[in-house]
C-alpha cells in the first residue's frame, strides 16, 4: 500500500495543496478529480519527484510503510504529453525506462518487444512518433510506462490530449490492460465520464487550496456499469464540484 | 539540392557575369581597375599550381582550428551547461570578446606568435568559436521541461537527462551554429594570412593586390568562397549521413 500523509504543497506565500492524506493499493484505480488549479497535478508531480521548483511540499509518503525517495522506480509516471522523443523510434521509447534503469539496449528491447502486439502496435516497433496516430502515440507512452517494475501508475490527465472517441476507445483498452496485471493507478483528471468509467475510488478535490472533499468508492464491477448505474454517482461528483466552484 | 531549386541562383549569378562581362568590353575598363570575368578565369586557370598550394595551405590552417574551435566549444558549452556560475561569469566576458576587431587583433597575434600555425588557428579560434558555443546553449535551453520530467521521473540523473535529451535537441541547433562558423572559418584564416603569412590566400592576395594584379586578387577570391562552399558542402553531407532522425520536430511537449 502506498500512503500520502499530511501533503501540504506551497507556491511560494499562497496555498496550493493542503493536508492530503490518501492510500492506494495496488490492483485498484483511484481517480483524483477536482477543477483546474486545485493542485491534483502538483500531487503526481510530487509522487513522481519532478514538483517544480518554485513549489514547496511537506508531508511523508510511504510504501508498506517504509519512506518512499522520489523518484521511486515502485512508481511510473506518465505526464499529459505523451513525451515520445522524437528522435527515438517507438521500441527505443518504450525500452526508454528499463535503460535508465540499468538494464542494456538489447535487454531493454528483448523485454518490450512482446508487449508490441497486446497494446496494438506491432509492426509498429521501428516507426517514429511522428508516423504514428494520436492514440497509438498514447498506447506508446502507455507501454513505455507499463514495462517499468513499478508497483504503481501516476498517470496524469493521461487522455486529456485526445479526440473523443480515440479518448473513449483508450479509456477501455487501459482499463483491460490494468485488468492483466495488479498495479495500482492514481490518476488525475477533470473528466466526470472518465473518472466514473474507470475507477475503483474517487477522490473529489476542493478548489484552490486543494483538500479532498469526498471519498466515494464505486463497488459496482467495471463491466457492468451503465450510463444508468453511474447517473446517482455522476450527479453527487458534479454537485460536490459545483457547490465548491466560486 | 535538386537543379531546379537551383536553377534561379544560377540564373542570377549568370546574368550577374555577363552584365559584368559586357559592361568591361563596352565600357573600356582598365583591368588593372577591374577585369572582366574571362580575365579572372583566365588567371585561376594559368596560375592555378601556385593558387592551389595556397588554397591548401588555408584550407588546412581553417580546417585545423575550425575542429578545435568547435571542441572547445562543446567542451565549454557542457561546462556552462551543468555549472551556473560559470555560466553567470565566463558568459558576458565571451560576448565582450566578440567586440575586439579582428582586423586589429590579426597583426598583433603575428607580433606575439610569429609567422607560424599558431596565430592563424588563435584567430580562426577566436572567430568561429562564439556562434557554435551560443548555437549549443540555445540548443540545450530548448529542452522541453515535459522531457525532463519525464526522464527524471524514470531515474535519470543530470547527465543521462542531458545525453539522452538535451544532447539531441540541441542538435539541429549545433549544426545551424556549424553552419555560420564554417563560413567565418576560411575568411578568418585569410585575414590571418593577410597580416603575416608564408603561405596561404590571404598573402597571395596581398602579394596580388601590390603587384596591381586585380584578376589574380579576384581568383584568390574565387577560391576562398569555393572553400567556403566545400567546408559547408561537408557539413551538410555529415549531417544528412549521420542525423535523419533528429530533424524530426521537437513536437509534442511544450
Amino acid at each position: 500500500m502506498l500512503r500520502v500523509e499530511g501533503l501540504t504543497i506551497h507556491t511560494g506565500p499562497r496555498l496550493l495543496v493542503e493536508d492530503i492524506t490518501l492510500a492506494l493499493t495496488e490492483g485498484s484505480i483511484t481517480c483524483l478529480i477536482g477543477p483546474s488549479g486545485c493542485g491534483k497535478s502538483s500531487i503526481i508531480k510530487w509522487l513522481s519527484g519532478v514538483l517544480p521548483p518554485e513549489l514547496t511540499a511537506t508531508g511523508t509518503a510511504t510504501l508498506e510503510g517504509t519512506p518512499l525517495a522520489a523518484p521511486s522506480p515502485a512508481l511510473a509516471y506518465q505526464p499529459q504529453q505523451d513525451t515520445l522523443l522524437p528522435w527515438l523510434t517507438v521500441a527505443e521509447n518504450a525500452a526508454l525506462g528499463l535503460e535508465i534503469a540499468g538494464l542494456s539496449r538489447r535487454a531493454a528491447r528483448a523485454r518490450v518487444l512482446p508487449h508490441f502486439a497486446p497494446f496494438g502496435l506491432a509492426g509498429h516497433e521501428g516507426s517514429f512518433p511522428d508516423q504514428l496516430s494520436g492514440g497509438m502515440r498514447q498506447r506508446a507512452a502507455f507501454l513505455r510506462t507499463m514495462v517499468q517494475d513499478s508497483r504503481f501508475l501516476l498517470l496524469d490527465e493521461p487522455f486529456s490530449a485526445l479526440d473523443a472517441v480515440t479518448r473513449l476507445r483508450m479509456q477501455h483498452w487501459l482499463c483491460d490492460r490494468l485488468a492483466e496485471q495488479s498495479r495500482g493507478v492514481l490518476m488525475v483528471t477533470h473528466d466526470l465520464y472518465e473518472a466514473t468509467q474507470m475507477a475503483d475510488r474517487l477522490l473529489v478535490m476542493s478548489t484552490r487550496p486543494g483538500r479532498i472533499v469526498s471519498d466515494i468508492p464505486l463497488t459496482t464491477p467495471r463491466s457492468d456499469r451503465t450510463e444508468a448505474s453511474l447517473a446517482e454517482t455522476r450527479a453527487l461528483l458534479k454537485s460536490l464540484l459545483l457547490e465548491d466552484t466560486p | 539540392m535538386p537543379i531546379t531549386r537551383a536553377l534561379p541562383s544560377l540564373c542570377l549569378a549568370a546574368a550577374f557575369l555577363a552584365a559584368w562581362q559586357l559592361y568591361c568590353a563596352w565600357a573600356d575598363v582598365s583591368p588593372l581597375i577591374l577585369p572582366a570575368p574571362s580575365d579572372v578565369a583566365l588567371g585561376l586557370w594559368v596560375n592555378r599550381a601556385t593558387l592551389a598550394g595556397h588554397a591548401a595551405a588555408t584550407l588546412g590552417v581553417a580546417a585545423f582550428g575550425f575542429s578545435l574551435s568547435v571542441s572547445f566549444a562543446f567542451i565549454t558549452s557542457v561546462a556552462l551547461h551543468f555549472i551556473p556560475w560559470l555560466r553567470r561569469g565566463l558568459f558576458p566576458l565571451l560576448v565582450a570578446s566578440q567586440t575586439v576587431p579582428i582586423v586589429a587583433l590579426a597583426p598583433l597575434m603575428v607580433l606575439w606568435f610569429g609567422f607560424g600555425l599558431l596565430p592563424k588557428v588563435l584567430l580562426v579560434i577566436l572567430v568561429t568559436f562564439f556562434p557554435v558555443l551560443v548555437s549549443l546553449l540555445a540548443g540545450y535551453a530548448r529542452l522541453p521541461q515535459a522531457y525532463r520530467d519525464q526522464l527524471a521521473s524514470m531515474g535519470a540523473g543530470r547527465a543521462q537527462v542531458f545525453r539522452r535529451a538535451a544532447l539531441p535537441v540541441a542538435r539541429p541547433h549545433f549544426f545551424n551554429g556549424l553552419r555560420i562558423s564554417a563560413t567565418y572559418a576560411i575568411v578568418a584564416t585569410i585575414l590571418a594570412e593577410y597580416a603575416g603569412a608564408r603561405q596561404g590566400l590571404g598573402i597571395y592576395i596581398l602579394t596580388a593586390k601590390n603587384n596591381f594584379r586585380a584578376d589574380l586578387v579576384l581568383a584568390a577570391v574565387v577560391l576562398s568562397a569555393t572553400l567556403t562552399l566545400l567546408l559547408l558542402g561537408l557539413l551538410h553531407l555529415i549531417d544528412r549521413a549521420t542525423g535523419r532522425r533528429y530533424r524530426r520536430a521537437v513536437d509534442a511537449a511544450g
